[in-house]
């Protein structure tokens, strides 16, 4: 009696294990299908990329990278998107560590009020800062180069990454910083030496964010870039014309502009797990 | 552990500053002036970026063509203007923007340019509208034309013949063939034009509306938006759609509205010039040689004008005078004799002269130009209003037109409060 | 570490840093204009406390110059008409701007559909990212490759994002929404183009996109729930749906809030995905705010304009973030020894 509800229980227990992968892959598949349908663009003839019916098959063609690579600058497209992203996050995290060190060991009774504050900072509209933001650049002759759009970006990433860097601190006993400056390590020495490499995933998991958020973005460079700093998100809607689009073009564009973050994101993606789930903890 | 993590991401890190590094330097140029130019997405950007080694050769100024959507385009150009950021040198104006570019004063009057090369840019040769509607503004001259689009009909042939019909002459006949041809159940449409919200639906029912008869603005150049001729104008706009327009086309703007066409659900459509090009390439059409291009219809009683559209070059106030004078250089190349038959063997679509209309060799690989020709000869370039609040005035309308295809709103109300918005403009 | 090695540590510190506790000149200088940062008797901490600033001190100038600034300097703009490119018009015009804003119908549409939007795509989102994380919680493998991969619409552009489904959509053509039409799934017009469908669609790419983020977080959270605290219950024979609702829950109540806080904030401004499908149509059914104010500022550079909806969707977002921030201090309070 006891042995049969057990195995039943097991056999149960199986479905369910079943059904929960059942569940997971039809999840991935949903969220992959209309990415590989636009990367499967790229390889169509544009007669081909819409049919009535809708059908599956195609002739295979590079016709579309062709084309990308001789009307579009890829190289300074992909360093400009590259150059926006790493130098928005060596920029937030070269402010926003340190402040999230300070405000996690402060006893101030509002540290926890200002790093939520930096945070709020998400909630400007752009449109609004854009414009001041535009003359501010003009003015010192930043207009047109990566880093106005880096410098306006990094304000919402130093937010983040405070943000995210004061929780991580938090949980971090400060003995060992004492102890540090025993040993004769003055008080940055301390945060520097000592508390810095403990909070590693942290780092890491805030940069990830960091860099796909600005990866990503299109309203702010659309504004602030030229000619030779536009990076692929804009270059994207750019394949996009009002006569027509060129679908196969942009879809060839798209695996330059996805593809880099996607395969940083499936290879470090374990540290978001960690960073946030010691982050908020 | 550590370095494991540090394996992973420094070559990472070598490939983007080793790319950082390599951008600029493969940007440079044995010219000694290199010119930027933002150019629309129209098939003129390509050809101009293929043209690029050759303008080069003739002019000894290079160019690098950066080539943008519409809203970026706009975005772009307004910001590089209002900052004085000269980071363009040459810019494609919408001819729609005369107006605003000339009132703005942040391009070059390029008049006394023209007059005193005269000789060399052969004026005569270009048409007088197209000279006027791309750029032309009062005294001034704020743009070179350089890429001349007329709206033309397109129509399918076969579904033409089997329903017994003939070309479309008046907008009338083009109503009831289009009606007559739509099958719903076969999924075969009589008819295709723009219904986005936006942009897309204002520019096509002004075209539709002009040759209708109706006028967005009076004659004393304020806005008549609500007129009888326009309430009735975007009453048969509305019937079209209803009654022969494939269903999604309330959304479609321009790239969705060429799209229908080459896949053959749609048997007639206006469209600019620029586009019949594509109808006859197996690569992009399902209808090659099932097309023809004719003459826009006008409704009957109203004196036939077609409508002209297209891009001229403007040069960047903002830029030191050495390179407006290299600019200039460029822009006598693109839009002179030479430059124009290049672009147009490359695939740009638009045409300002008429000896390039006329050459035999281009008339061999584009049977539609005479019919170009002919519509220049009769352009309306004004249909819609080159004033400096175009912009406004085409959001107002893009609302309204698309409030009534939408079916939320009627013709007369939806225009009636278009008119008070753009009232406020002025 | 032995707490009878920490205590003469920490002793030994106090001491070596008493030993230049002589305040510096920065800090005798600070200490004038603010004495509160130096209370007497304490040169210690007074010390402290300098370096902590000091450390602060860059972010906080570096947002206040970037972003606090230009964002003032902006939103000041709402109180004037001003139109970059017709400069010599620029006046000082009080409220009028919010006057209009508010009697404006297109402005009321764009406040409801934004509200709507924000509520029906945060919720979705919620709901399905904490499925997600319940089918990703346990640690294995197949997990981990699922959730790689299931990240990946998370660092799609936004832009591409409303292309994809733009194209994939259209009822003429599209390859789903083709057959969506055909079997009547959708309306005549395609679910873009019928104004009932329009919005839950956009809502719909708002949820492709960005469930993966919030069963990231969710997911998180859950990973640090003790397993020991679970089992307990397990073993007091509550159900899997009690231990869900009675421990699960309740102890991811800081995640749950922030991932929503987050997805809110962002989906306020909601943009890329509409500016390329249907531009805010048909009619004004997916006219969000955000879509106005680019229009009006990036366009028609009429900064007025778009600073007066810029300020409305601020003091909507800071109206439900606040609420937001009060329920984290609230429940911080109440679980907090």
């Amino acid at each position: 009696m006891t042995e049969v509800s057990a195995s039943a229980a097991r056999r149960g227990l199986r479905l369910r294990g079943l059904a929960e992968n059942a569940a997971l892959v039809a999840a991935v598949i949903a969220f992959l299908a209309p990415l590989v349908w636009l990367y499967s663009t790229a390889y169509k003839p544009a007669r081909e990329i819409f049919q009535i019916p809708p059908a599956l098959a195609f002739t295979p063609t590079l016709e579309n990278f062709r084309v990308l690579l001789e009307l579009y600058d890829l190289p300074s497209l992909v360093s400009s998107s590259l150059g926006i992203s790493l130098g928005t996050t060596a920029v937030a995290l070269l402010v926003g560590v340190p402040g999230g060190y300070a405000l996690a060991r402060s006893r101030w009774k509002h540290a926890t009020t200002l790093a939520y504050a930096l945070l709020a900072i998400r909630m400007m509209p752009r449109v609004v800062t854009l414009m001041p933001f535009y003359l501010m650049m003009r003015d010192v002759g930043l207009l047109g180069t990566i880093w106005a759009v880096v410098l306006t970006n990094a304000t919402l990433s130093a937010g983040f990454v405070v943000w995210m860097m004061f929780s991580y601190f938090r949980a971090l006993p400060p003995e060992a910083e004492y102890a540090a400056q025993i040993d004769g390590r003055t008080a940055f020495g301390a945060f520097l030496f000592v508390a810095v490499p403990l909070v590693v995933p942290g780092i890491v998991a805030s940069a990830l964010f960091s860099i796909m958020l600005s990866w990503n973005d299109f309203l702010t460079p659309v504004f602030l870039t030229g000619v030779d700093s536009k990076p692929l998100s804009v270059a994207l809607l750019s394949a996009y014309g009002t006569k027509d689009v060129s679908w196969g073009t942009m879809g060839a564009l798209a695996h330059f502009a996805t593809l880099p973050i996607v395969l940083i994101a499936l290879v470090l993606n374990r540290y978001f797990i960690q960073g946030l789930t010691r982050g908020m903890h | 552990m550590q370095k494991n993590r540090r394996a992973l991401i420094s070559p990472f890190l070598l490939a983007a500053s080793a790319l950082i590094v390599a951008g600029p330097l493969s940007a440079a140029s044995a010219a000694e002036v290199t010119l930027n130019i933002a150019s629309m997405n129209d098939p003129f950007g390509a050809a101009m970026t293929k043209l690029a080694p050759k303008v080069e050769a003739a002019t000894g100024v290079a160019i690098k063509v950066d080539i943008m959507s519409y809203g970026e385009l706009m975005t772009k150009t307004s910001a590089d203007f209002i900052g004085d950021t000269g980071s363009y040198d040459i810019v494609t104006m919408d001819n729609v923007l005369t107006g605003q570019y000339a009132t703005a004063g942040q391009v070059i009057d390029l008049k006394p340019w023209i007059e005193q090369d005269a000789a060399e840019l052969d004026l005569d040769d270009v048409y007088p509208v197209v000279m006027n509607s791309l750029g032309g503004y009062g005294e001034m001259q704020v743009a070179f034309p350089f890429s001349g689009y007329a709206n033309v009909l397109v129509y399918r042939t076969d579904l033409f013949e089997a329903a017994g019909l003939s070309a479309p002459t008046t907008m009338q006949e083009l109503q009831a063939a289009a009606e007559k041809i739509t099958d719903r159940e076969k999924g075969q449409y009589g008819w295709v034009a723009n219904g986005q919200k936006g942009p897309a639906v204002a520019q096509d029912w002004m075209q539709y509306n002009a040759q209708l008869g109706g006028s967005i603005l009076d004659a004393e150049g304020k806005p008549a938006i609500n007129s009888d001729a326009n309430v009735e104008s975007l009453t048969v706009y509305k019937a079209f759609f209803d009654k022969a327009a494939p269903p999604g086309a309330v959304d479609y703007d321009w790239g969705g509205r060429e799209q229908a066409f080459r896949q053959g659900v749609a048997a007639t459509m206006q469209t600019w010039s620029v586009g019949a090009a594509g109808y006859g390439d197996p690569a992009q059409s399902n209808v090659v040689d099932k097309f023809a291009v004719i003459k826009a219809p006008t409704g009957e009683g109203v004196e036939p004008k077609y409508g002209i559209g297209g891009w001229g070059l403007s040069i960047n106030e903002d830029i030191a005078e050495d390179r407006q004078a290299a600019a200039w250089t460029v822009i006598k190349y693109l839009a002179g004799k030479e430059g124009q038959k290049e672009l147009a063997l490359l695939g740009a679509g638009g045409f300002v002269r008429k000896s390039t209309l006329a050459d035999p060799e281009l008339n061999a690989k584009y049977p539609f130009l005479p019919i170009i020709a002919e519509s220049f000869e009769k352009g309306d370039g004004d249909y819609r209003p080159r004033i400096p609040e175009y912009p406004e005035i085409q959001d107002i309308l893009g609302t309204a037109v698309n409030a009534v295809l939408a079916g939320d709103a009627d013709p007369k109300a939806a225009l009636d409060d278009a008119q008070a918005r753009a009232e406020d403009l002025f | 570490m032995a707490d009878a090695a920490t205590q003469p540590k920490e002793a030994a510190a106090a001491a070596a840093a008493s030993t230049h506790a002589r305040p510096g000149l920065g800090q005798r200088l600070l200490g004038r204009f603010f004495p509160a940062l130096f209370p007497p008797g304490e040169p210690l901490e007074a010390q402290r406390r300098l370096f902590l600033i000091a450390l602060t001190a860059p972010v906080i100038t570096y947002v206040l110059v970037f972003a606090v600034y230009p964002a003032i300097v902006g939103l000041s703009y709402s109180l004037w008409r001003y139109n970059l490119l017709r400069p010599h018009r620029t006046a000082f015009v009080g409220f009028d701007n919010y006057v209009k804003f508010f009697s404006d119908p297109a402005m009321q549409a764009a406040l409801w559909n934004t509200a709507v939007f924000v509520v029906a795509a945060v919720i979705l989102e919620f709901l399905l990212g904490f499925a997600l994380a319940l089918l990703l919680w346990r640690d294995r493998l197949f997990s981990r490759i699922c959730l790689a991969l299931l990240l990946v619409p998370v660092t799609v552009t936004p832009l591409a994002t409303g292309l994809i489904f733009r194209a994939l959509l259209t009822a003429d053509y599209g390859p789903i929404g083709y057959w969506a039409r055909i079997l009547g799934i959708s309306g005549e017009r395609g679910f873009l183009g019928t104004p009932s469908t329009a919005l839950a669609t956009i809502v719909v790419m708002d949820v492709w996109q960005w469930t993966p983020l919030m069963a990231l977080i969710l997911l998180a959270g859950l990973k640090a729930i003790p397993a020991t605290t679970l089992e307990a219950a397990r073993v007091d024979g509550a159900t899997a749906l009690q231990r869900l609702t009675t421990i699960v829950v309740p102890l991811m109540v800081p995640s749950i809030l922030l991932a929503l806080l987050l997805r809110m904030i962002d989906a306020s401004m909601v943009f890329d995905t509409i500016y390329v499908t249907t531009n805010g149509g048909p009619n004004n059914a997916t006219n969000v705010l955000m879509i106005a104010a680019v229009k009006e500022g990036l366009e028609f550079f009429n900064i007025g304009t778009a600073s007066t909806i810029a300020t409305v969707m601020l003091a909507l977002v800071g109206l439900m973030a606040t609420v937001f921030f009060l329920l984290i201090g609230r429940y911080e309070k109440k679980v907090a020894p």
